[in-house]
């Protein structure tokens, strides 16, 4: 971002333009947070510090600061876009949104689509998007909970010789081996089945080793990147806030830049012959070019 | 599919394992850093460089946990090697020892400033951190750091300059890192590496 400030910024605006509309089209609302807030526990990264006796903390992470604004849940549908501090000096600007007080299957299903518009409004159309569930790992640890950090741990380095090592039987070693590796469009936990299926896209995994080391993730978890560059682009999932289901995802804008070429988006305008269907496209929001 | 490996300590053991596990790279000759051979590229980097270079894109690579704790690289880690091995400890002149407890206010030289950070937070003593980037037995010696955290082996090295072990911070051994990215869209390929590599180092290189 340092390098050449101006040019990056010329790129993000143009990226930010695509998912700002984007997700207002999704009925999103873009929401305006303080830069600094008095610090409290259940605000995530951010940089911590003190003045006149008070903690506070510099853009930290926004999920986590829309949810300690926000006293009671209600149904809300809200996106940013943000810059987040890494605890140091550091950051990174991230868009994302948040849809609290969804119902179950529909808000997953409308996240997802959220994310597979929103690069398409870019013009980035290869990538794709892996879809895991922590209830799946959470159900096949039952009864053997004591092992849960271990499974974890395996399951974000990816590392399988730390469930090896486990006292556990060769079965349920077996059993653990499976969903580490399953990769596919549908699988034995019907929910996750029936989010890919109304997605129905084909850029769209079940990938049960999927799992992102965060703590607040309370089922659907995804992740979403592309072939072209070593990082993701972002990701997601499901959460609960106040007993109140909640799905939420961010894109990291500094990889969608990499990725964003303004040539391909002409491409990918609408052509049409007549200025009536073009109306009404536009209306819809969908770009246009008049032949 | 692209390799990145350690120059220096680690360098013809990671070249070993992978020639075990049924993958000749050619050792660079001359001063490149980059040795195509097939279908395969090999990176040489420095290592403390090797976790960085996977996390933004290079498929694989081997480097030592030390690097990656101290880096925090995000890269998934499917193997520990059976090389490598040592430590990462607290040294400090046999003539001046104290315990951690009593080091508040000293000045301690490191590679490695992140997990000395760390490591002094978590026993709740400030201390204050010099980067060096080699040769950091040398600082304690013309007094210019009280103590240093570095790499152990055998502690030769230590003896030889007149310095004692205080506390050991970790344990370090060789890894097997892989690119997020490339777990995902090399699937087969990578998990197929994965078990050669873990077949053919089960008895040690």
């Amino acid at each position: 971002m340092r390098k050449d400030l101006f040019s990056e910024s010329e790129r993000l605006a143009e990226i930010t333009k695509y998912l700002r509309r984007t997700f207002e089209l999704w009925g999103y609302r873009e929401v305006f947070l303080p830069t600094v807030e008095e610090f409290r526990a259940q605000l995530r990264k951010g940089t911590k510090f003190a003045y006149n006796n008070e903690f506070y903390i510099i853009k930290p992470d926004l999920t986590s600061q829309i949810l300690a604004n926000l006293k009671e849940p209600r149904r809300l549908r809200l996106y940013y876009i943000s810059e987040v501090l890494d605890g140091g000096v550091k950051g990174s600007w991230q868009a994302g949104v948040e849809f609290i007080g969804g119902e179950n299957i529909k808000m997953q299903v409308e996240g997802l689509l959220t994310v597979i518009t929103s690069l398409e409004s870019m013009g980035i159309e290869e990538f794709y998007i892996d879809v895991g569930s922590l209830r799946v790992w959470e159900n096949a640890l039952r009864g053997m909970e004591e092992f849960r950090e271990a499974v974890f741990k395996a399951l974000t380095r990816r590392n399988f010789e730390i469930i090896e090592r486990l006292p556990i039987s060769e079965e349920k070693k077996e059993e653990l081996w499976k969903l580490f590796n399953f990769r596919g469009r549908k699988c034995s936990y019907e929910k996750l089945t029936r989010i890919v299926e109304i997605v129905d896209d084909d850029r769209v995994f079940i990938d049960l080793g999927t799992i992102r080391p965060l703590p607040y993730y309370s089922d659907i978890i995804f992740e979403v990147y592309s072939p072209e560059i070593g990082k993701p682009l972002g990701g997601g999932g499901e959460y609960t806030f106040k007993e109140t289901g909640a799905f939420g995802f961010a894109f990291d804008l500094k990889a969608l830049a990499k990725l964003f070429d303004g040539t391909k988006l002409e491409k990918s305008r609408k052509k049409v012959s007549d200025y009536r269907l073009a109306k009404e496209l536009v209306k819809l929001g969908i770009p246009v070019e008049v032949e | 599919m692209r390799f990145v490996l350690p120059k220096g300590r680690l360098f013809s053991n990671s070249l070993k394992t992978l020639e075990k596990a049924g993958i000749e790279l050619k050792p660079p000759e001359n001063r490149e850093l980059i040795v195509k051979n097939g279908r395969y590229e090999l990176l040489l980097a420095r290592a403390f460089d090797v976790p960085v270079y996977v996390e933004h894109g290079v498929d694989v690579g081997m480097a030592g946990s030390d690097v990656v704790e101290e880096r925090e690289s995000d890269v998934l880690i499917p193997l520990e090697l059976p090389f490598g091995k040592c430590r990462l400890s607290l040294a400090m002149p046999e003539e001046n020892l104290v315990s951690v407890e009593e080091m508040e206010g000293f000045r301690i030289a490191t590679k490695y400033t992140n997990l000395t950070r760390k490591f002094f937070e978590r026993k709740n003593i400030e201390v204050e951190i010099i980067k060096l980037h080699g040769s950091i037995e040398l600082a304690p010696k013309i007094g210019i750091a009280d103590a240093i955290v570095d790499i152990v082996e055998t502690g030769n090295t230590l003896r030889a300059n007149g310095l004692v072990e205080v506390e050991k911070i970790m344990d370090v051994s060789a890894l097997l890192l892989v690119n997020r990215i490339s777990q995902k869209t090399r699937f087969e390929e990578i998990n197929e590496l994965v078990l050669r590599i873990k077949e053919a180092v089960k008895d040690g290189i």
